[in-house]
């Protein structure tokens, strides 16, 4: 869709171009010649378009985000009645139930299961203005790592490894504080928020670490009241995975006070199945009341959030347009009162009176089209940028740091704007020559 | 005055210059006010008071809170034990509820979020509620008595009353959904919350939540609900001042009584803060990008306009000149013609936003953590005009300068 209106744009130009009998030169001469006029409504758009090309690159990388999480092959299993991970409470027994159903993929003959239980946790920041500021942070309790990974599809980067059966380790050096002579619970992290916890270190702590950017294997961490230690970083970028700790379930789940499990995700032959499994649950099993869905949809369920902000970004970009349309055509009208003496020459040497709207619309789509230009460009460099916000609805959602991400349907959106807007700012003023009397014109 | 009339004149000349430059500002300045009016509200919810500290008492690590119901008494004192211990002014319990108008079939619209509480306390320690006109808090006092003379009573929030179709004496039961499965609750509508507050919050009674939780354990052969040791999730204390809030935290904290699960205690504004710090670099985006991006547009658009009208008036300029004009007069001419048109345009934009905004849609619908809709406050009534008025100064400036250096002979020289 956005490429066709950015076709019909881009067309509606060309063809003016190519039936217009006045040299573009001419109206390009004239741009040059009253160049600060050209160059501050030109401006105008850039800031106009830069600006929607960030939003809109906002809203593609929580899309990207939602979307690109999940196996299709994955059944997820929450309590019936929960529509998010934090609100669920499943009850064990109905899990071993259900992990034993044959749909369920096996390997070595053990169900590939992933019980889980996420926690929403506080953690305790250094406020630069004096005493501490809290942060939330999202807490993966789970039983088996490597089980969990190949149900999720989720690697290590190198030089990590999954937490141990304990989920804890003697700390390497103790230090007087009683929180670091405890032992080390053991954390992989996911890259976004790794490179979250690897921001608030201090000064020193930065000095001395291995990776500036992010926090590594062996770097440490506090979080409740024990110090954590990282033993691995998860591969996942581009998935809400990004943004979780995972650690041993006793030991998460004990310390925060959640005794339940929220999750079961189970793995099964294939996209087919975990349909069919995920309607056999919702329909036909009654040993227990769950809330089943295929894993794919469940991450696309959350891009409600994105919905909001599509709609917010549009409701801008509608009013913000009207403002550029305003701008440019303020410009044009400008431009055609200090050529009338032009247009009545043009006039008298035989150019009809469309050839003259088009060549003014060709000029007003000019200015447009280098101003948005120039806007895509300053936008696109958001590109890849990292963001931290919330996706999902409905009293839940989830704590992601996701990444902007700019592709060519923003980029197409952000020039069928400005040309929109540079030719209808410069419909009316290009009417108005039009419509000049060649003799008036000269007088 | 003389000159005064001078530059309304000037601004009249070409009218469709004007009116053009007047409409760009008023979209751009409206759009600045839609920005400013979120940040606005979320910097006031987060910047603490000097008088009348609400405090939050919740669980310290976990999120969402849960405390046990047997904290409610021994926070409400402020864990005060010694003589010369502090306590609290005020102190309400929340217990949050979700339920859902269609078991089979939730959505959004029918889903409903409320808080169990004292209702007598809804007029005394909600923000927001504790400082209406005459009219609305009579009516919210009205609304609080029904919900103590019926248990089953429910105050809705305007938006769950229009989402739910539902009218004030209709019945409507709840059935609970995620953490609140198991609990279904019937209620009568006894009122609404004043439009613009609370909109998507309901309340009710405490004593009927807390029944139907020891019900569960009386229709589940003894087996307790999930929320049933843990039903408490948050306290709100009032203190007068910073100080007796560092005291009655200090005390809270340090209770043995709130060891597990360990509470921790901090003004409303903070908690908030925490809260929104999800939302930190959306909120950057909003205060960093959109509003400047706006302000250059406004400025540009501005600049434009008033240095095309310049260059056009070069030749009455110099005739100004000879008149005896000085050149700092001129200056302020065209500086005067565009702060003229910026805060015209300025306060046109921040009347009709307000009105349209407040009166006419009820507020702006940005669901952004906890909030939902915010309203445009009274001051954008002065941030139009000043954005307009700072725009225009600042993008006229370099215009004017040029009209200052305005040399007749030159003008007249290329006349003749």
């Amino acid at each position: 869709m956005i490429l066709v209106l950015f076709a019909i744009a881009v067309a509606i130009p060309l063809v003016l171009w190519s039936i217009g009998k006045i040299p573009l030169s001419y109206n390009l001469r004239n741009l040059t010649l009253r160049w600060k006029t050209t160059v501050m409504t030109a401006l105008a758009f850039t800031a106009v378009i830069a600006l929607l090309t960030v939003m809109m690159a906002f809203v593609n990388g929580m899309k990207k985000m939602t979307e690109g999480t999940g196996q299709p092959g994955n059944v997820l299993i929450l309590a019936d009645g929960a529509t998010d991970e934090t609100f669920s409470n499943l009850n064990v027994g109905d899990l071993t139930e259900i992990e034993n159903l044959p749909e369920v993929a096996r390997q070595n003959g053990r169900p590939m299961a992933s019980r889980e239980t996420l926690l929403v946790v506080n953690q305790l920041t250094p406020d630069p203005a004096g005493g501490y500021k809290r942060r939330f942070l999202q807490l993966r309790g789970i039983e088996d790592p490597r089980l969990s990974a190949r149900v999720h599809g989720l690697r290590l980067l190198s030089g990590g490894t999954w937490f141990s059966e304990a989920g804890v380790q003697e700390a390497s050096a103790p230090e007087s504080k009683s929180d670091e002579a405890a032992p080390l619970i053991q954390a992989v992290l996911g890259e976004g928020v790794a490179h979250e916890l690897g921001r608030a270190r201090s000064e020193e702590e930065l000095a001395v670490a291995k990776n500036r950017d992010r926090l590594d294997v062996g770097d440490t961490f506090l979080l409740g009241e024990r110090r954590w230690v990282v033993v691995g970083v998860i591969d996942s970028a581009g998935s809400t995975f990004n943004s979780e700790i995972w650690a041993k379930r006793s030991l998460a789940a004990a310390m925060f006070g959640k005794d339940t499990y929220t999750t079961l995700v189970l793995q099964t032959e294939g996209a087919a199945t975990a349909k069919q499994f995920k309607k056999f649950l919702a329909e036909d099993y009654k040993k227990a009341a769950v809330n089943a869905q295929v894993e794919t949809e469940y991450y696309k369920s959350l891009s409600e959030t994105t919905a909001q902000f599509s709609y917010a970004i549009g409701f801008i970009a509608v009013v913000m347009s009207i403002g550029g349309i305003f701008g440019v055509m303020n410009t044009m009208f400008a431009a055609i009162s200090q050529r009338m003496g032009d247009i009545g020459v043009l006039r008298l040497l035989g150019y009809a009176r469309w050839q003259i709207l088009v060549s003014f619309l060709l000029e007003s789509m000019v200015i447009a089209l280098v101003g948005g230009l120039l806007g895509c460009i300053l936008g696109s460099l958001s590109n890849g940028w990292t963001a931290n916000s919330i996706v999902g609805g409905q009293g839940g959602g989830k704590l992601v740091v996701l990444q902007l991400a700019v592709n060519a349907d923003i980029i197409a959106t952000g020039l069928f704007l400005t040309l929109l807007m540079g030719l209808l700012g410069g419909l009316l003023p290009a009417l108005s020559a039009m419509r000049l009397k060649p003799l008036d014109a000269l007088r | 005055m003389k000159y005064l009339k001078l530059i309304f004149r000037n601004v009249g000349r070409n009218r469709l210059r004007s009116l053009l430059t007047v409409l760009v500002t008023v979209v751009l300045v409206f759009v600045v006010t839609l920005v400013w009016s979120v940040l606005w509200l979320l910097d006031q919810v987060t910047t603490e008071k000097s008088q009348n500290f609400s405090a939050m008492v919740t669980e310290r690590w976990a999120i969402p809170s849960r405390l046990p119901f047997s904290y409610a008494d021994p926070l409400s004192r402020g864990a005060a034990h010694k003589p010369g211990d502090i306590q609290p002014l005020d102190s309400m319990t929340w217990q949050f509820y979700g339920g859902t108008l269609d078991a089979k079939n939730f959505t959004r619209e029918n889903i409903i979020f409320g808080i169990a509480c004292e209702p007598e306390k809804l007029a005394t320690m909600m923000d927001g509620l504790n400082d209406l006109p005459a009219e609305q808090e009579s009516q919210l006092h009205e609304d609080i008595a029904q919900l103590k003379a019926n248990r089953q009573g429910i105050i809705l929030g305007h938006n769950h009353l229009d989402a739910t179709n539902k009218r004030i004496g209709e019945r409507l039961k709840l059935t609970g959904i995620g953490n609140f499965k198991g609990l279904d609750l019937e209620f009568e509508i006894v009122g609404t919350f004043p439009a613009g507050r609370y909109d998507t919050l309901a309340a009710f009674n405490r004593d009927y939540y807390n029944n139907e939780l020891d019900a569960y354990a009386a229709r589940n052969n003894g087996r307790k609900h999930p929320l049933a040791e843990r039903s408490l999730n948050l306290m709100v204390l009032k203190v007068p001042d910073r100080a007796a809030f560092t005291r009655l935290a200090s005390q809270i904290e340090s209770s043995p009584e709130f060891s597990n699960p360990a509470v921790k205690c901090e003004t409303m504004a903070s908690g908030i803060s925490s809260m929104l710090e999800s939302f930190r670099d959306l909120i950057w985006g909003m205060r960093w990008l959109l509003a400047p991006a706006c302000l250059v547009t406004i400025l540009l658009v501005i600049a434009n306009a008033i240095s095309i009208s310049v260059r056009e008036r070069r030749l009455e300029l110099a005739v100004l000149k000879v008149l005896g004009f000085r050149p700092y007069q001129l200056l302020i001419l065209v500086l005067g013609e565009s702060l003229l048109l910026g805060s015209v345009a300025g306060l046109i934009s921040a009347g009709l936003t307000y009105g349209i905004i407040n009166w006419g849609l009820g507020g702006i619908s940005f669901p952004i953590g906890f909030f939902d809709r915010f309203m445009i406050p009274t001051a954008a009534l002065w941030w139009g005009p000043a954005i307009g008025g700072l725009a225009s100064l600042l993008g006229s400036f370099l215009p004017a300068w040029s009209a200052r250096g305005v040399k007749a002979a030159n003008v007249f020289s290329k006349v003749a």
